[in-house]
């Protein structure tokens, strides 16, 4: 006999309160007069012995009464059996996602990583098709789905896990999201060609750490039937100190040593310690820094100092739980030499001159060394420095000799800045665009012209283009020439006077560009010498000739390093060699710029290169932040993580207790017993009536 | 007195109580007046054998004329007789008025002897009036329980017994004891000096009886009270649990006597013993009188504390 709600079988023991009440003997019934109770207090009732239980026939029958209520409460019925169940007995399909992240280099975590998937492994049914995937900031794959079931079924196991174990953790980052993304995508991949619909789960083995990057799970669309297995790795030590390299102060342009560099050192928040020592690791001569970073928190420093003549290149921090991630490459990347030719007749010291105005725009930056070579009409360009320049600014008509080096760089692919003072330069400046006779006239404003029509979409304004620096109203202009651009071939008006003439023109010529700006900047034609907008404006025009190359040497492991600024070319015809921080060398082919093997933390040498290009690898700041991430994040971003069994296991439950509720609905045994617990009570009545009567005659006959 | 004081019948210390009615007995006549007439009697019939001879409560003299005298009071036989002038006292100045306070509440229907505590108080109160009377004293009565149920002023006068004895016989229908009603209204009332004899089993909170005994022996009133109790209550003399049925308020307890009597005991000793300091403190004479105890003997204590304070007068004079 089952029961639909057993819990009310806990009523029968209500079968005491009969037994205390029978217990409980008070004569109530004889009564005494009393003057006054004034002085008397109630008395707690006696209880008799055990023997002296009286009417043990009632006792038993009001006991049976609450035995039966309580059974008939509790819903009695016969099982039969039901019908079994069918789960699903094809086999799932399981794809084991293990994380080889940098993180997964602490102690002991790749070890209880390799043992948890040989043990997941061996769990798997013959039936099971069974993929393996290794993730750090990509996705690789050890084992496929058909390489699986080519496998022999007694041996998949073991040969699997045996390729588990031979892989081992890299220094990159942790893509969780990507990872997780791409293993749905392969089910996916993998059901398209065998058109079977298996359950699926993806097993993930990982130490789960903060510093995981979900990206991309936000409002991924996870397939139906699939669910995530975690398998979490702890780590013995959870806390964890890191290092990163922050950013180099401006202080350092001067100064020689790596004085103004600037590390971030964070803590975990459940850490026990605070106290850490920074060092320069090769640098003998420079004192270790003692820093202290609460718990939770994260502190910017400058980095240690260095002796003079001394250069260091990793920092290490000492005193946290695991060595990992303590390290910092650091390469100060050197100033690039940029060279802008100027051809005309100008004295450099006189401030009604553009050069004047042209030598001090630009200034010597972190990133950027300008050298302005001035050449007289009457001398010529080396063809070295036409070669290396890529920015030629004339002013004024060009004599003959100037003029051909001129066009050549034009030709060559480099950038003309004409800014005409004088109505004569428009002759110079139409024989460069192709043109002859272009004549130029010499325009006084009424008060003064303004800058409008501005394309700001053309990359030489946008970086203007945003409301709060786009007023160009304030220069004003009191002279320019008037050209006519209608002659000009392909000429692109960037900006005009507010009289609709011309200010800045772009003439495209073979591979380079003539820009024509058709006012000078020098005190004389305008104000635009003095204007805020000047220095961003021969920076655009410098930029949009290419002379500034944006030169990286921080990089963080994983990352593809364009080799480019370290001198290596597409049109290049040698062959490329770098060379890895552990000394092994990797050979590129010939055009190739792209390096990608960044795998390891260091600096990396282009050895193929003159002079040797270097650049630093770090690793992801985020593998330093280990402590555990709470599973609900993933949970909240659609992870479908609780395992299906649990849901099975519920149903079959769930459909159990419907099975029961209808047998117990149609046998109704509650009905018979309560029945049978009101004739009991009806028999309990007349008894107990008879034994009252039968004590009050005998009381009477007494009395 | 801190002992409780048990009856003379049942601890046999007086020889002479054996010669005494046994009051079970004399509660067995049906008629009050009959059984004050035979108490009374029966304390005559021995008095001249008593050392008391000769002791009333009546007192009467001639006093020398002096001027200034009411001429209306003179003795003209005695001046004829002897030729000079007294004054003569009116009995009625020297009459004692004695106004007799008797409890009717429900508690004093409780007995275990047959017959209740109100029974014996009535004919205590009927003894006292019908012996008093015979002296020629003006005797009132005031019944009570939680309020004045009857009010008879003091007089002496024919009928008057008959018509006090009929208020007496009236049965005791009140429900709980208040002391300070019946008090008030006495002081309001009588105003002339009297002898006021309480009968009550005191069960009431002596909170405010203190009180109004004060206000009483403030107007110069000779105050004394007899406090009756049943032996069972005294005692507590019962021997199984049952359920008390409290016959003032109804209120029921279940009561095991074996464990509440020593309780009980104390608390009703402390409140006699409160009680009794409180009379004490005010001049007022306590007699504990328990039902079983002869009437006579009752008798006797009211002239003895009667004499007592005649002796007490005398000394203060």
């Amino acid at each position: 006999m089952s029961f639909l709600a057993p819990l009310f079988l806990l009523g029968a023991l209500a079968i005491g309160l009969p037994v205390v009440f029978h217990l409980i003997r008070r004569s109530s019934r004889e009564q005494v007069q009393f003057s006054s109770l004034m002085f008397l207090q109630p008395s707690p009732p006696r209880v008799t012995k055990r023997s002296r239980l009286e009417h043990l026939l009632l006792l038993l029958l009001r006991c049976i009464v609450i035995c039966l209520l309580a059974l008939g409460f509790a819903r009695p019925f016969f099982q039969k059996p039901m019908l079994a169940n069918s789960l699903p007995e094809t086999g799932r399909k399981v794809i084991l996602l293990i994380d080889t992240s940098a993180s997964m280099r602490r102690e002991g975590v790749w070890a209880a990583a390799v043992d948890k998937a040989g043990e997941v492994l061996r769990k798997l049914s013959p039936a099971d098709q069974v993929a393996v995937f290794t993730f750090d900031s990509q996705v690789r794959q050890l084992v496929s789905f058909d390489q699986w079931s080519a496998m022999n079924a007694g041996e998949r196991a073991t040969l699997a896990a045996g390729r588990v174990a031979q892989s081992s953790p890299s220094w990159a980052g942790t893509q969780l999201g990507t990872a997780l993304i791409t293993a749905a995508e392969a089910f996916t991949e993998a059901d398209k060609q065998s058109r079977n619909l298996a359950p699926q789960r993806i097993v993930l083995i990982t130490d789960l750490q903060e510093g995981s990057r979900l990206d991309g799970l936000q409002g991924y669309d996870w397939p139906r039937g699939m669910d995530v297995q975690i398998e979490r790795i702890p780590a013995r030590r959870p806390t964890n100190a890191g290092l990163q390299w922050v950013a180099e102060t401006d202080e350092a342009a001067k100064a020689t040593t790596n004085a103004g560099t600037r590390i971030r050192v964070s803590n975990s928040a459940n850490a026990q310690r605070e106290q850490f020592q920074l060092h320069w690791e090769g640098v003998a001569a420079a004192l270790p820094l003692d820093i202290y970073v609460p718990p939770g928190q994260s502190r910017i420093i400058g980095a240690p100092k260095l002796p003079n003549n001394t250069v260091g290149e990793q920092l290490v921090l000492t005193g946290d739980d695991d060595t990992f991630d303590n390290s910092v490459y650091l390469l100060r990347p050197k100033a690039e030499q940029i060279s802008v030719l100027f051809a005309g007749n100008e004295v450099e010291t006189d401030p009604a001159q553009p050069l004047f105005y042209l030598k001090r725009a630009f200034q010597q930056t972190r990133q950027q060394q300008v050298e302005i070579v001035a050449r007289p009409g009457t001398t010529d360009f080396a063809p070295a420095e036409l070669a290396k320049a890529r920015l030629l600014i004339a002013t004024d008509r060009l004599p003959e000799n100037q003029f051909a080096a001129a066009q050549a760089f034009v030709g060559g692919g480099g950038t003309l800045l004409f800014a005409a003072k004088t109505a004569a330069a428009a002759e110079t400046i139409g024989r460069l665009a192709g043109v002859d006779g272009l004549s130029g006239d010499e325009i006084t404003a009424t008060n003064y012209a303004m800058l409008s029509l501005i394309e700001f979409g053309h990359p030489l304004f946008a970086p203007f283009s945003d409301p709060r620096y786009n007023d160009f109203t304030k220069i004003h202009f009191w002279k320019y020439r008037r050209l006519d651009t209608t002659r000009l071939p392909d000429a692109r008006v960037l900006a005009r006077f507010d009289s609709g003439d011309p200010a800045l023109v772009e003439i495209p010529k073979g591979k380079g560009r003539l820009l024509v700006l058709t006012s000078g900047w020098q005190p004389a034609d305008s104000q635009l010498a003095l204007s805020s907008k000047f220095v961003p404006l021969l920076y655009s025009i410098l930029d949009l000739a290419g002379g500034i190359h944006a030169q990286v040497t921080q990089f963080q492991v994983g990352q593809t390093v364009d080799l480019t600024p370290f001198g290596v070319t597409p049109s290049g015809s040698s062959a490329s060699t770098v060379v890895k921080p552990d000394g092994s060398k990797v050979g590129l082919a010939a055009g190739e710029t792209k390096f990608s093997q960044t795998d390891q933390p260091g600096i990396y040498t282009v050895a193929s290169t003159q002079p040797p290009g270097r650049f630093a690898v770090n690793l992801d700041p985020a593998e330093s932040r280990t402590a555990p991430l709470p599973i609900d994040q993933l949970e909240r971003l659609g992870v479908p993580l609780k395992p299906r069994e649990v849901e099975w296991a519920k149903q079959a439950e769930h459909k159990q207790q419907l099975h029961a509720a209808e047998l117990e609905n149609q046998q109704k045994l509650w009905r018979w017993l309560t029945l049978a617990a009101v004739v009991v009570l009806l028999v309990e009545t007349w008894l107990a009536g008879w034994l009252t009567r039968r004590v009050g005659i005998k009381a009477g006959v007494a009395t | 007195m801190s002992t409780p004081t048990t009856s003379f019948a049942s601890t046999g210390r007086s020889p002479s109580a054996k010669s005494f009615i046994d009051p079970q007995t004399l509660m067995s006549i049906k008629n009050l007046e009959l059984r004050a007439r035979v108490v009374v009697e029966g304390f005559w019939h021995g008095l001249h054998r008593s050392p008391y001879h000769g002791f009333s409560v009546e007192f009467s003299e001639y006093r020398q004329y002096s001027p200034g005298d009411d001429p209306r009071y003179l003795d003209w036989r005695l001046y004829a007789r002897t030729d000079r002038y007294f004054i003569k006292k009116f009995e009625d100045e020297t009459n004692l008025r004695c106004h007799l306070l008797v409890d009717q509440s429900r508690s004093m229907a409780y007995g275990s002897r047959g017959y209740t505590k109100a029974q014996y108080a009535n004919t205590l109160a009927a003894t006292l009036a019908y012996f008093l009377y015979l002296q020629g004293d003006a005797v009132g009565l005031l019944t009570f329980d939680e309020k004045i149920r009857d009010y008879l002023p003091a007089r002496h006068r024919p009928g008057h017994l008959r018509h006090l004895m009929l208020k007496l016989e009236e049965p005791a229908a009140g429900s709980a004891t208040d002391l300070a009603a019946p008090l008030q209204r006495i002081i309001r009332t009588v105003k002339k000096r009297a002898l006021l004899v309480l009968v009550s089993d005191l069960l009431s909170p002596i909170g405010n009886l203190e009180k109004n005994l004060t206000a009483l022996a403030a107007c110069g009133h000779e105050v004394l009270l007899f406090h009756t109790l049943d032996p069972a209550e005294i005692e507590f003399s019962f021997d199984k649990p049952i359920m008390f049925h409290d016959v003032e308020s109804g209120r029921q307890l279940f009561i095991d006597p074996a464990t509440a009597r020593k309780d009980y005991l104390n608390k009703l000793n402390a409140h006699n013993a409160a009680v009794q300091s409180a009379c004490e403190g005010l001049g007022v004479r306590y007699l504990r009188l328990g039902t079983d105890r002869p009437l006579e003997l009752a008798l006797f204590d009211f002239l003895r504390e009667r004499m007592q304070r005649g002796k007490r007068v005398k000394r203060r004079a």
